[in-house]
Protein backbone atom coordinates (compact mmCIF):
# COMPACT_ATOMS: atom_id res chain seq x y z
CA UNK A 1 0.00 0.00 0.00
CA UNK A 2 2.53 2.37 1.11
CA UNK A 3 4.48 1.59 -2.08
CA UNK A 4 1.44 3.06 -4.50
CA UNK A 5 1.58 5.61 -1.91
CA UNK A 6 4.61 6.62 -2.68
CA UNK A 7 4.48 5.91 -6.60
CA UNK A 8 1.23 8.60 -6.45
CA UNK A 9 3.23 11.13 -4.13
CA UNK A 10 5.82 11.22 -6.79
CA UNK A 11 3.54 11.26 -9.64
CA UNK A 12 1.84 14.36 -7.96
CA UNK A 13 5.10 16.20 -7.55
CA UNK A 14 6.07 15.84 -11.20
CA UNK A 15 2.59 16.90 -11.91
CA UNK A 16 3.30 20.03 -10.14
CA UNK A 17 0.18 18.95 -8.25
CA UNK A 18 1.50 20.03 -5.10
CA UNK A 19 0.57 23.95 -3.91
CA UNK A 20 2.24 26.98 -3.29
CA UNK A 21 5.83 26.31 -2.24
CA UNK A 22 6.72 27.37 -5.59
CA UNK A 23 10.43 27.32 -6.92
CA UNK A 24 11.18 24.52 -4.39
CA UNK A 25 9.73 21.93 -6.55
CA UNK A 26 12.18 21.96 -9.32
CA UNK A 27 15.27 20.63 -7.34
CA UNK A 28 13.16 18.34 -5.72
CA UNK A 29 11.23 16.78 -9.03
CA UNK A 30 15.05 16.48 -11.46
CA UNK A 31 16.00 14.41 -8.32
CA UNK A 32 12.98 12.76 -8.21
CA UNK A 33 12.65 11.87 -11.79
CA UNK A 34 14.39 8.17 -12.06
CA UNK A 35 12.13 6.48 -9.81
CA UNK A 36 10.59 7.36 -6.69
CA UNK A 37 12.30 7.25 -3.50
CA UNK A 38 12.02 4.59 -0.99
CA UNK A 39 9.44 5.03 1.83
CA UNK A 40 12.20 5.95 4.67
CA UNK A 41 14.60 7.65 2.10
CA UNK A 42 15.41 11.57 3.71
CA UNK A 43 15.67 12.16 -0.02
CA UNK A 44 11.46 12.47 -0.28
CA UNK A 45 11.87 15.79 1.32
CA UNK A 46 11.18 18.91 -0.88
CA UNK A 47 13.82 21.15 0.99
CA UNK A 48 16.58 23.02 -0.72
CA UNK A 49 19.29 24.16 0.11
CA UNK A 50 22.36 26.51 -1.02
CA UNK A 51 26.05 24.98 -1.53
CA UNK A 52 28.99 27.37 -0.28
CA UNK A 53 29.53 28.03 -4.12
CA UNK A 54 25.74 29.35 -4.42
CA UNK A 55 24.93 26.80 -6.25
CA UNK A 56 21.00 24.88 -5.03
CA UNK A 57 20.85 21.68 -3.63
CA UNK A 58 18.39 18.94 -3.45
CA UNK A 59 19.20 16.25 -0.54
CA UNK A 60 18.35 13.38 -3.46
CA UNK A 61 21.28 15.01 -5.91
CA UNK A 62 23.32 12.29 -3.21
CA UNK A 63 21.30 8.85 -4.22
CA UNK A 64 23.51 6.31 -5.03
CA UNK A 65 26.32 7.39 -2.90
CA UNK A 66 26.77 6.51 0.73
CA UNK A 67 26.65 9.55 3.31
CA UNK A 68 28.19 11.18 6.35
CA UNK A 69 25.92 13.98 7.08
CA UNK A 70 25.65 16.15 10.36
CA UNK A 71 24.60 19.98 11.31
CA UNK A 72 26.97 21.82 12.89
CA UNK A 73 27.95 25.69 12.56
CA UNK A 74 31.42 27.46 11.46
CA UNK A 75 31.52 29.69 14.96
CA UNK A 76 30.83 26.95 17.42
CA UNK A 77 33.76 26.64 19.51
CA UNK A 78 33.77 23.51 21.14
CA UNK A 79 31.83 20.34 19.37
CA UNK A 80 31.49 21.13 15.88
CA UNK A 81 35.13 21.11 15.27
CA UNK A 82 35.11 17.46 17.34
CA UNK A 83 32.19 16.57 14.73
CA UNK A 84 34.31 17.63 11.58
CA UNK A 85 37.82 16.45 12.71
CA UNK A 86 35.53 12.60 13.45
CA UNK A 87 34.12 12.83 9.83
CA UNK A 88 37.45 12.95 8.39
CA UNK A 89 38.28 9.97 10.48
CA UNK A 90 35.60 8.07 9.23
CA UNK A 91 36.48 8.75 6.18
CA UNK A 92 39.77 7.39 6.88
CA UNK A 93 38.64 4.18 7.86
CA UNK A 94 36.73 3.23 4.53
CA UNK A 95 37.86 0.44 2.35
CA UNK A 96 39.81 2.11 -0.59
CA UNK A 97 37.06 2.05 -3.62
CA UNK A 98 34.38 3.09 -0.77
CA UNK A 99 35.58 5.79 0.80
CA UNK A 100 35.94 7.87 -2.31
CA UNK A 101 32.56 7.12 -3.36
CA UNK A 102 31.10 8.47 -0.08
CA UNK A 103 29.67 12.10 0.24
CA UNK A 104 30.39 14.04 3.29
CA UNK A 105 27.91 16.55 3.92
CA UNK A 106 27.56 19.46 6.38
CA UNK A 107 24.33 21.83 6.90
CA UNK A 108 24.53 24.63 9.15
CA UNK A 109 22.13 25.63 11.81
CA UNK A 110 23.42 29.21 10.96
CA UNK A 111 20.54 30.69 8.88
CA UNK A 112 21.69 34.04 9.04
CA UNK A 113 25.57 34.16 9.15
CA UNK A 114 26.75 31.00 7.38
CA UNK A 115 26.23 32.08 4.14
CA UNK A 116 27.46 30.14 1.26
CA UNK A 117 30.56 32.75 1.41
CA UNK A 118 31.11 32.25 5.16
CA UNK A 119 30.85 28.08 4.32
CA UNK A 120 33.43 28.74 1.58
CA UNK A 121 35.62 29.87 3.68
CA UNK A 122 35.56 27.12 6.64
CA UNK A 123 35.69 24.84 3.41
CA UNK A 124 39.04 26.95 3.29
CA UNK A 125 40.04 26.85 6.91
CA UNK A 126 39.38 23.20 7.14
CA UNK A 127 41.02 22.19 4.10
CA UNK A 128 37.83 20.02 2.70
CA UNK A 129 38.15 18.83 -0.75
CA UNK A 130 35.26 18.61 -3.51
CA UNK A 131 34.37 15.22 -1.54
CA UNK A 132 32.86 17.56 0.62
CA UNK A 133 29.16 19.35 0.47
CA UNK A 134 28.61 22.48 2.76
CA UNK A 135 24.95 23.71 2.68
CA UNK A 136 23.38 26.53 3.87
CA UNK A 137 19.14 26.39 4.27
CA UNK A 138 16.72 28.53 5.17
CA UNK A 139 15.18 28.62 8.77
CA UNK A 140 12.26 26.28 7.53
CA UNK A 141 14.67 23.97 5.46
CA UNK A 142 17.23 23.37 8.20
CA UNK A 143 14.31 22.56 10.80
CA UNK A 144 12.90 20.48 9.04
CA UNK A 145 16.11 18.46 8.12
CA UNK A 146 16.63 18.48 11.55
CA UNK A 147 13.09 16.79 12.36
CA UNK A 148 14.30 14.14 9.64
CA UNK A 149 17.56 13.47 11.10
CA UNK A 150 16.62 14.35 15.16
CA UNK A 151 18.66 16.73 15.72
CA UNK A 152 17.72 19.00 18.54
CA UNK A 153 19.34 23.03 18.44
CA UNK A 154 17.78 25.79 19.77
CA UNK A 155 19.83 29.20 19.44
CA UNK A 156 21.15 30.57 22.16
CA UNK A 157 20.95 34.44 23.24
CA UNK A 158 24.39 34.87 22.62
CA UNK A 159 23.78 33.72 18.63
CA UNK A 160 25.74 30.29 19.69
CA UNK A 161 23.57 27.40 18.99
CA UNK A 162 23.01 24.28 21.26
CA UNK A 163 22.81 21.23 19.18
CA UNK A 164 22.73 17.26 19.51
CA UNK A 165 26.35 16.07 18.63
CA UNK A 166 24.99 13.17 15.96
CA UNK A 167 26.75 12.02 13.12
CA UNK A 168 24.11 10.29 10.29
CA UNK A 169 25.21 7.43 7.97
CA UNK A 170 22.60 7.23 4.89
CA UNK A 171 22.75 4.12 2.58
CA UNK A 172 23.10 5.08 -1.27
CA UNK A 173 18.62 4.94 -0.97
CA UNK A 174 19.32 7.92 1.97
CA UNK A 175 18.11 5.80 4.55
CA UNK A 176 19.20 6.10 7.88
CA UNK A 177 21.51 3.32 8.76
CA UNK A 178 23.15 4.81 11.45
CA UNK A 179 23.67 7.52 13.67
CA UNK A 180 26.77 7.75 15.78
CA UNK A 181 25.70 9.92 19.03
CA UNK A 182 28.32 11.94 21.03
CA UNK A 183 31.78 12.94 21.06
CA UNK A 184 33.43 10.06 21.97
CA UNK A 185 34.11 6.49 20.24
CA UNK A 186 31.86 5.35 17.65
CA UNK A 187 33.56 6.16 14.41
CA UNK A 188 34.91 2.51 13.80
CA UNK A 189 30.58 1.47 13.73
CA UNK A 190 30.09 4.22 11.49
CA UNK A 191 32.94 3.39 9.23
CA UNK A 192 31.51 -0.15 9.20
CA UNK A 193 28.12 1.03 8.67
CA UNK A 194 28.79 2.98 5.73
CA UNK A 195 30.88 0.38 4.06
CA UNK A 196 28.09 -2.32 4.98
CA UNK A 197 25.44 -0.36 2.74
CA UNK A 198 28.04 0.88 0.47
CA UNK A 199 28.60 -2.56 -0.84
CA UNK A 200 25.09 -4.04 -0.93
CA UNK B 1 0.82 36.00 -3.03
CA UNK B 2 -1.43 36.74 -5.86
CA UNK B 3 -2.45 32.80 -6.25
CA UNK B 4 -4.06 33.06 -3.84
CA UNK B 5 -8.04 33.36 -4.88
CA UNK B 6 -7.38 31.09 -7.36
CA UNK B 7 -5.74 28.64 -5.84
CA UNK B 8 -8.26 28.93 -2.81
CA UNK B 9 -11.17 28.80 -5.44
CA UNK B 10 -9.88 25.23 -6.99
CA UNK B 11 -9.50 23.66 -3.11
CA UNK B 12 -13.33 24.60 -3.26
CA UNK B 13 -13.49 23.29 -6.70
CA UNK B 14 -12.01 20.17 -5.50
CA UNK B 15 -13.57 19.78 -1.89
CA UNK B 16 -16.55 20.28 -3.70
CA UNK B 17 -15.94 17.31 -6.33
CA UNK B 18 -14.63 15.14 -3.38
CA UNK B 19 -18.30 15.37 -2.80
CA UNK B 20 -17.76 16.68 0.71
CA UNK B 21 -20.84 16.92 2.80
CA UNK B 22 -18.70 18.37 5.19
CA UNK B 23 -18.72 21.88 4.99
CA UNK B 24 -16.13 23.75 3.35
CA UNK B 25 -13.79 25.47 5.63
CA UNK B 26 -10.91 27.42 6.61
CA UNK B 27 -11.08 30.12 3.64
CA UNK B 28 -13.04 32.38 6.63
CA UNK B 29 -10.45 30.96 9.58
CA UNK B 30 -10.44 33.89 11.50
CA UNK B 31 -7.02 34.88 12.72
CA UNK B 32 -6.07 37.37 16.06
CA UNK B 33 -3.52 39.37 16.42
CA UNK B 34 -1.07 38.67 19.16
CA UNK B 35 0.15 42.02 20.55
CA UNK B 36 4.00 41.74 21.40
CA UNK B 37 5.18 40.48 24.69
CA UNK B 38 7.87 38.56 26.50
CA UNK B 39 7.84 34.96 26.67
CA UNK B 40 10.10 33.69 29.99
CA UNK B 41 10.94 30.12 29.44
CA UNK B 42 10.21 27.36 31.21
CA UNK B 43 13.27 25.74 31.03
CA UNK B 44 16.78 28.08 30.30
CA UNK B 45 20.66 27.02 30.64
CA UNK B 46 22.46 29.60 31.86
CA UNK B 47 23.29 31.23 28.14
CA UNK B 48 19.58 31.68 27.78
CA UNK B 49 17.71 34.42 28.04
CA UNK B 50 15.35 35.03 31.02
CA UNK B 51 13.15 36.90 28.80
CA UNK B 52 12.42 36.38 24.64
CA UNK B 53 11.02 39.21 23.43
CA UNK B 54 8.40 38.35 21.05
CA UNK B 55 6.99 40.63 17.98
CA UNK B 56 3.46 40.66 17.41
CA UNK B 57 2.06 38.20 15.07
CA UNK B 58 -0.96 36.34 14.11
CA UNK B 59 -2.67 33.36 15.30
CA UNK B 60 -5.29 31.51 14.45
CA UNK B 61 -8.36 31.49 16.94
CA UNK B 62 -9.33 27.76 17.22
CA UNK B 63 -7.18 24.85 16.17
CA UNK B 64 -7.14 23.45 12.62
CA UNK B 65 -10.39 21.47 12.58
CA UNK B 66 -11.24 17.82 10.49
CA UNK B 67 -13.37 20.12 8.19
CA UNK B 68 -10.12 22.14 7.12
CA UNK B 69 -7.85 19.05 7.59
CA UNK B 70 -10.14 17.57 4.89
CA UNK B 71 -9.79 19.89 2.63
CA UNK B 72 -5.82 19.92 2.54
CA UNK B 73 -6.00 16.42 2.56
CA UNK B 74 -8.37 16.79 -0.50
CA UNK B 75 -6.57 18.84 -2.46
CA UNK B 76 -3.02 17.21 -1.57
CA UNK B 77 -3.46 13.83 -1.98
CA UNK B 78 0.56 12.62 -0.55
CA UNK B 79 -1.22 14.15 2.83
CA UNK B 80 -4.05 11.23 2.71
CA UNK B 81 -3.83 8.42 5.26
CA UNK B 82 -3.20 5.69 2.87
CA UNK B 83 -0.55 8.11 1.02
CA UNK B 84 1.53 9.40 3.45
CA UNK B 85 5.25 8.41 3.84
CA UNK B 86 6.12 6.70 6.97
CA UNK B 87 8.87 9.29 6.61
CA UNK B 88 6.11 12.17 7.68
CA UNK B 89 3.77 10.38 9.39
CA UNK B 90 3.57 7.84 11.51
CA UNK B 91 0.96 4.54 11.41
CA UNK B 92 -1.60 5.77 13.54
CA UNK B 93 -1.81 9.01 10.97
CA UNK B 94 -5.52 10.31 11.25
CA UNK B 95 -6.06 6.44 12.36
CA UNK B 96 -9.69 7.85 13.91
CA UNK B 97 -11.13 8.86 10.17
CA UNK B 98 -13.57 6.91 8.66
CA UNK B 99 -11.45 6.69 5.32
CA UNK B 100 -9.11 9.28 3.77
CA UNK B 101 -11.47 11.31 2.75
CA UNK B 102 -14.26 10.73 5.45
CA UNK B 103 -12.86 12.09 8.93
CA UNK B 104 -16.63 10.18 9.99
CA UNK B 105 -18.26 10.05 13.47
CA UNK B 106 -14.79 9.81 15.34
CA UNK B 107 -14.03 12.99 13.98
CA UNK B 108 -16.59 15.81 14.18
CA UNK B 109 -15.99 18.73 11.00
CA UNK B 110 -16.09 21.18 13.79
CA UNK B 111 -13.67 19.44 15.82
CA UNK B 112 -9.82 19.96 16.41
CA UNK B 113 -7.45 17.33 14.14
CA UNK B 114 -5.91 15.13 15.97
CA UNK B 115 -3.17 12.21 14.73
CA UNK B 116 -1.27 14.19 12.72
CA UNK B 117 2.33 15.12 12.39
CA UNK B 118 4.71 18.03 12.50
CA UNK B 119 5.33 17.43 9.24
CA UNK B 120 1.38 17.35 7.99
CA UNK B 121 1.11 19.97 10.23
CA UNK B 122 3.56 22.05 8.34
CA UNK B 123 2.36 21.36 5.22
CA UNK B 124 -1.03 22.58 6.21
CA UNK B 125 0.04 25.58 7.44
CA UNK B 126 2.34 26.44 4.64
CA UNK B 127 -0.33 25.88 2.35
CA UNK B 128 -2.33 28.38 3.63
CA UNK B 129 0.90 30.66 3.23
CA UNK B 130 0.84 30.58 7.27
CA UNK B 131 3.21 28.64 9.77
CA UNK B 132 3.30 27.39 12.74
CA UNK B 133 3.55 29.47 16.05
CA UNK B 134 7.09 28.93 17.55
CA UNK B 135 7.28 28.02 21.33
CA UNK B 136 7.66 31.61 22.77
CA UNK B 137 4.83 32.92 20.05
CA UNK B 138 2.75 30.07 21.10
CA UNK B 139 3.37 30.22 25.26
CA UNK B 140 3.06 33.99 24.95
CA UNK B 141 -0.52 33.77 23.29
CA UNK B 142 -1.26 30.76 25.93
CA UNK B 143 -0.13 32.87 29.11
CA UNK B 144 -3.30 35.18 29.36
CA UNK B 145 -6.11 33.98 31.17
CA UNK B 146 -9.74 34.15 30.65
CA UNK B 147 -10.70 37.77 31.75
CA UNK B 148 -6.99 39.10 32.68
CA UNK B 149 -3.67 39.30 31.11
CA UNK B 150 -1.79 36.87 33.03
CA UNK B 151 -3.23 33.36 33.48
CA UNK B 152 -1.19 32.50 35.97
CA UNK B 153 -3.62 34.32 38.49
CA UNK B 154 -6.73 33.34 36.69
CA UNK B 155 -8.20 31.16 39.13
CA UNK B 156 -11.14 30.26 36.86
CA UNK B 157 -8.67 29.11 33.54
CA UNK B 158 -6.44 27.76 36.21
CA UNK B 159 -9.34 25.11 37.64
CA UNK B 160 -10.32 24.37 33.47
CA UNK B 161 -6.80 24.31 32.81
CA UNK B 162 -5.72 21.32 35.31
CA UNK B 163 -9.11 19.94 35.21
CA UNK B 164 -8.56 18.57 31.72
CA UNK B 165 -5.19 17.77 32.43
CA UNK B 166 -7.03 15.25 35.10
CA UNK B 167 -9.83 14.20 32.58
CA UNK B 168 -8.80 11.09 30.22
CA UNK B 169 -8.82 12.13 26.13
CA UNK B 170 -12.46 11.54 25.27
CA UNK B 171 -12.72 9.23 22.41
CA UNK B 172 -14.61 12.35 20.58
CA UNK B 173 -13.23 15.46 21.06
CA UNK B 174 -15.51 18.38 21.77
CA UNK B 175 -16.06 21.35 18.57
CA UNK B 176 -13.74 23.31 18.57
CA UNK B 177 -15.72 26.69 19.24
CA UNK B 178 -17.10 25.27 22.14
CA UNK B 179 -13.52 26.45 24.08
CA UNK B 180 -13.70 29.68 25.82
CA UNK B 181 -11.92 32.19 24.57
CA UNK B 182 -8.66 33.77 26.46
CA UNK B 183 -8.15 37.50 27.44
CA UNK B 184 -6.86 37.86 23.49
CA UNK B 185 -9.93 36.06 21.90
CA UNK B 186 -7.98 32.91 21.10
CA UNK B 187 -10.10 29.80 22.24
CA UNK B 188 -8.59 25.66 23.21
CA UNK B 189 -5.09 26.98 23.92
CA UNK B 190 -5.73 25.33 27.34
CA UNK B 191 -8.26 22.08 27.66
CA UNK B 192 -8.62 20.80 23.85
CA UNK B 193 -5.55 19.31 22.21
CA UNK B 194 -1.81 19.54 23.22
CA UNK B 195 -0.49 21.19 20.11
CA UNK B 196 2.48 21.01 18.03
CA UNK B 197 4.91 24.07 17.78
CA UNK B 198 6.99 25.00 14.56
CA UNK B 199 10.63 24.29 17.13
CA UNK B 200 9.19 21.06 18.70
CA UNK B 201 12.69 19.96 18.71
CA UNK B 202 14.36 22.72 20.56
CA UNK B 203 14.26 21.01 23.83
CA UNK B 204 17.36 19.87 24.89
CA UNK B 205 16.50 16.52 26.50
CA UNK B 206 17.34 13.35 26.15
CA UNK B 207 15.07 10.29 25.59
CA UNK B 208 15.66 8.18 28.44
CA UNK B 209 14.74 10.16 32.18
CA UNK B 210 17.62 8.36 33.90
CA UNK B 211 19.89 10.71 31.41
CA UNK B 212 17.91 13.83 31.80
CA UNK B 213 18.69 14.64 35.31
CA UNK B 214 22.53 16.31 34.14
CA UNK B 215 22.00 17.00 30.52
CA UNK B 216 25.14 15.36 29.15
CA UNK B 217 27.55 16.97 27.57
CA UNK B 218 29.08 15.30 25.29
CA UNK B 219 25.72 14.90 23.63
CA UNK B 220 24.28 18.30 23.52
CA UNK B 221 27.15 21.03 22.38
CA UNK B 222 26.12 23.98 24.88
CA UNK B 223 24.26 22.10 27.69
CA UNK B 224 25.09 24.41 30.61
CA UNK B 225 23.26 24.34 33.79
CA UNK B 226 19.54 23.84 33.19
CA UNK B 227 17.18 25.98 35.75
CA UNK B 228 13.37 26.00 35.50
CA UNK B 229 11.98 29.61 36.17
CA UNK B 230 8.63 28.44 38.02
CA UNK B 231 8.97 25.04 39.18
CA UNK B 232 4.85 25.25 39.96
CA UNK B 233 3.90 25.25 36.00
CA UNK B 234 3.13 22.44 36.17
CA UNK B 235 1.26 22.52 33.24
CA UNK B 236 4.05 23.94 31.51
CA UNK B 237 6.88 21.30 32.11
CA UNK B 238 3.96 19.25 30.73
CA UNK B 239 4.43 20.47 27.72
CA UNK B 240 7.68 20.74 27.71
CA UNK B 241 7.85 17.26 28.50
CA UNK B 242 5.53 16.35 25.42
CA UNK B 243 7.46 18.67 23.11
CA UNK B 244 10.90 16.88 23.87
CA UNK B 245 9.07 13.47 23.58
CA UNK B 246 8.10 13.64 20.24
CA UNK B 247 9.88 12.94 16.97
CA UNK B 248 8.56 15.02 13.55
CA UNK B 249 6.48 11.94 12.78
CA UNK B 250 4.54 11.23 15.91
CA UNK B 251 0.98 11.64 15.90
CA UNK B 252 -1.18 10.93 18.93
CA UNK B 253 -4.62 11.29 19.77
CA UNK B 254 -4.76 14.71 21.72
CA UNK B 255 -1.81 16.15 19.52
CA UNK B 256 -3.65 18.89 17.03
CA UNK B 257 -2.00 22.33 15.93
CA UNK B 258 -3.21 25.59 14.92
CA UNK B 259 -1.23 28.23 12.16
CA UNK B 260 0.26 31.13 12.91
CA UNK B 261 1.25 34.25 10.44
CA UNK B 262 3.84 37.21 10.64
CA UNK B 263 1.62 40.51 10.68
CA UNK B 264 1.32 42.19 7.08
Amino acid sequence: MKTTALFLLCATLALGAETPPAGKKDACCAAMAAAPFSAASLYQTDVTFTTDAGQPFALGALRGRPVVLAMFFTSCGYACPLIVSDMQAIREKLPAGIRERAAFVLVSFDTARDTPAALAAYRGQRGLDAQWTLLHGSNDAVRELAALLGVKYKQEADGAFSHSNLITILNPQGEIIHQRTGLQGGLDEAAAALAAAARN
Amino acid sequence: MNFLPSFRLGVLALSLLAGGSVAFARLDAKLVTIPAGVYTPLLRTTKDAAAVPVAAFLLDEKPVTNAEFLAFVTANPKWRRSQVSPLFADSSYLEHWAGDLEPGPKAPPGAPVVRVSWFAARAYARWLGQRLPTTAEWELAAAAGYTQPAGRTDEALQRDLYAWLARPVPAVLADATTARANYLGVRGLHGLVWEWVDDFNTAMVTGESRGDTGLERDLFCGAGTVGAKDPTDYAAFMRQALRSSLKANNTTTSLGFRCAKDLP
